[in-house]
């Protein structure tokens, strides 16, 4: 029969009637009462023989946690190990036995703050320094335990979040204070969840939600219009007003996705279509995204390999001066061939290439060419290139113009980089400054599609520009229009006056060539002077062409005062 | 008798002063007694919130929506704002003025409430008529000018 424990006293127990008595024993039971650690011998059942007091203070009144340890470990018929057990009262304790004989050498380790430590260090890793939110590591977790649920589907909805700044010309914040920021909307968010949903920063002015209800997607919807409203509205800190644009993508478990990866990347496209469809909006995943974002895809990935397989080239467009009837220079224009799908336009891949960045490569290249195939032209001849509103803003853009300026030879005054009005619109000490930095290379600038953007007089005057080209809507298909005529007639008076060239675009009949020449344009581009031709065609095309003849008898037929410029 | 709210002095501030004017509009429907009980709920909030914390201003409610003048230390007034901005009850808050005063207008009141004096109906019926209460027309500095003025004359009125 075993006895129950007396905590504070060593009592040797019998057990087959094999206690010794004799001083050595004497000895190491006084030993085993001092150890600093708690150790006890049980029989294998885990009934305690033998126990030290730091043992009984440890264990104290659950006795029944050890007696399970052991005996179950005896079942099992393993001699030694560790095992971890949770004591009523909340302590951890790790017991580590060692088989002897028909007896258990059982050592106890309180091991509770251990724990705490781990699941404070487990607890940082999940969470966001700056918000005090989960991380993208806690969404993981969640995401996968929502999903491994078998609760009848959709339980749940994925709210990928982004916030945008509206901040104002060369405005920056301190990091402290853009944490400050971040962590007011976090607040904001916060308040707006309930305790079952998990709120994670992904990272710079990302957040998501994972929204456990069951009334989907109807309550991911009211969730969504009330974080767009709560996270639009403007923010006070530091005596800074601010304001900001929020986007939010929604997907829905499971049927957006099968896993973790699946779920994120659905809410993604969402999010990506919320945001170009403008600010203050949210969407729903739709698979129709997934396959425009393949095709996005598919198209990046030909576009970088055109890029390096040389599969994009140049054509080239004459410019006509009316008052010189001449050919004065080409506009260098883009042209991809793909090698399955053919001629992709410019106006299917510019946006990708902007979007991507690969414009800046592209548009490196263009200047490149260009300034290299001009330099093979006679020498009155200028090359005009597009520069798009992305390059513009590229720190790369005046070092680039400068290297295929002396790589080709081609004097600066030969070359035309042409801008749109969206290129100056943002930092305009900077753009003027670009332009500056081209101008004093000799190269002029151009202001292209005029009329059809903002159309800004104000731009006009305060960028020195050489050269507005007038947008083709103004110049085709006009002869009825009376505000057309009258806009074109305006500019060409503006561009007069600040000593500019007008140049019509996308000119095609002789009708509108004498039209555009009456209402003051100096200069004319468009298929009634050529389509845009290829590099071999220039020259056989400046001897040759009879259409130029007849561009030339149209404008003699002019009476004197449409002739302007020379 | 003024003295029934509590006085703040510029002594008790270390932060400079500062003042915002905006305005929101009232969510609530619903009769107009119950729109009142909400009106009544927010200024009583407002009046305790910013005794705590050493705010002052002034509030005009007038169909459907709220003007409001808070005046005091500026993290005090940017902490009440975020709590404005995260009450569903408001929607459309536009911040009319944020500026370092150098002395409140509005010393002696939590939350002075000036929608049911007949007067500042008066006066306020005067800004409606000629601006259709057209509220993105109304200045901040205007608004404030009108709201002291009608708290002025309230004050006297009850004194």
């Amino acid at each position: 029969m075993p006895t129950t424990v007396q905590p504070q006293t060593i009592r040797p127990r019998e057990v087959d009637g094999s206690v010794r008595h004799g001083s050595f024993g004497h000895l190491a039971l006084t030993a085993f009462d001092a150890m600093s650690h708690a150790v006890a011998v049980t029989d294998t059942e885990g009934m305690i023989v033998l126990s030290n007091p730091v043992f009984d203070r440890l264990l104290a009144d659950d006795g029944e946690r050890l007696r399970s340890v052991v005996s179950l470990a005896h079942a099992e018929g393993a001699t030694h190990g560790k095992r971890e057990v949770v004591l009523a009262d909340g302590r951890v304790l790790c017991l580590e036995f060692v088989d002897a004989g028909d007896l258990r050498v059982v050592s106890a380790e309180d091991i509770t703050m251990h724990r705490e430590d781990e699941l404070h260090a487990a607890d940082a890793a999940l969470t966001d320094a700056v918000t005090g939110l989960g991380n993208r590591e806690r969404l993981g977790v969640a995401l996968r335990k929502a999903l491994g649920r078998s609760s009848s589907p959709p339980a749940a909805a994925v709210l990928k979040i982004e916030v945008d700044w509206t901040r104002t010309l060369h405005e920056t914040f301190s990091q402290p204070f853009e944490d400050a920021l971040i962590r007011l909307v976090a607040d904001r968010l916060r308040s707006a969840l309930r305790d079952e949903d998990v709120a994670v920063r992904l990272g710079g002015d990302r957040f998501a939600v994972l929204q456990i209800a069951s009334n989907q997607p109807a309550d991911a919807a009211v969730l969504a219009e009330r974080l767009t409203d709560l996270l639009g509205r403007s923010y006070l800190l530091q005596g800074h007003l601010l304001t900001i644009s929020v986007s939010i993508g929604v997907a829905v478990l499971p049927g957006d996705g099968s896993d973790e990866e699946a779920i994120l990347r659905s809410a993604g496209l969402a999010l990506h279509s919320a945001r170009e469809s403008g600010s203050g909006a949210f969407r729903f995943y739709d698979a129709a995204l997934g396959e425009g974002m393949e095709r996005r895809r598919t198209l990046e990935r030909d576009l970088r390999r055109a890029l390096a397989l040389r599969e994009l080239s140049l054509a080239y467009q004459p410019q006509f001066n009316i008052g010189a009837s001449k050919v004065t220079g080409f506009e260098a224009l883009l042209r991809w061939k793909h090698p399955l799908q053919g001629w992709i336009s410019p106006v299917d891949f510019i946006g990708l290439a902007e979007e991507t960045g690969l414009i800046v490569q592209i548009g490196e290249w263009v200047i490149r060419n260009a300034c290299r195939e001009a330099a093979r032209w006679p020498d009155d001849l200028r090359v005009a290139v597009n520069v798009s509103t992305v390059q513009f803003a590229d720190a790369n853009l005046v070092p680039a113009i400068i290297s295929a300026l002396a790589e080709s030879g081609l004097p600066g005054d030969r070359l035309e980089i042409e801008i749109t009005e969206s290129a100056l619109l943002g930092d305009h000490e900077t753009a003027l400054s670009v332009l500056q930095q081209i101008r004093a290379l000799g190269v002029s600038v151009s202001m292209d599609d005029f009329g059809t953007g903002y159309s800004s007089l104000s731009l006009l005057r305060s960028f020195p520009f050489d050269k507005i080209k007038i947008d083709q809507s103004f110049v085709r298909g006009a002869d009825a229009d009376v505000s057309g005529v009258a806009i074109v007639r305006a500019i060409a008076a503006l561009g007069e006056s600040l000593g500019m060239t007008t140049t019509a675009e996308g000119v095609e009949t002789k009708e509108q060539l004498k039209r555009i020449a009456q209402q003051g344009c100096t200069d004319a581009q468009g298929y009634l002077i050529s389509r845009p031709i290829f590099p071999d065609q220039i020259v056989p095309f400046l001897s040759t062409t009879p259409a130029l003849g007849m561009v030339q008898d149209a404008i003699q037929a002019l009476p004197a005062h449409g002739r302007r410029n020379d | 008798m003024r003295s029934k709210l509590y006085r703040h002095t510029e002594g008790e501030m270390t932060e400079p002063l500062c003042r915002l004017v905006y305005y929101s509009r009232n969510l609530v429907v619903g009769p107009d007694e119950s729109i009142k009980a909400e009106v009544d709920s927010i200024l009583s909030a407002s009046r305790r919130n910013n005794a705590a914390c050493g705010l002052t201003g002034a509030l005009i409610f007038n169909r459907g929506v709220f003007a409001q003048v808070l005046e005091g230390p500026r993290s005090a007034i940017e902490r009440t704002f975020e709590r404005i901005q995260r009450d569903p009850r408001h929607s459309d808050v536009q911040v009319l003025a944020l500026d370092a005063v150098d002395q409140r207008g509005f010393p002696s009141w939590s939350m002075a409430f000036l929608g049911r004096s007949l007067d500042g109906e008066t006066m306020f019926g005067h800004i409606a008529a000629s601006s259709g209460f057209d509220e993105k027309r109304l200045e901040g500095e205007r608004i404030y000018e009108i709201m002291r003025l009608i708290a002025l004359e309230d004050e006297t009125r009850s004194a």
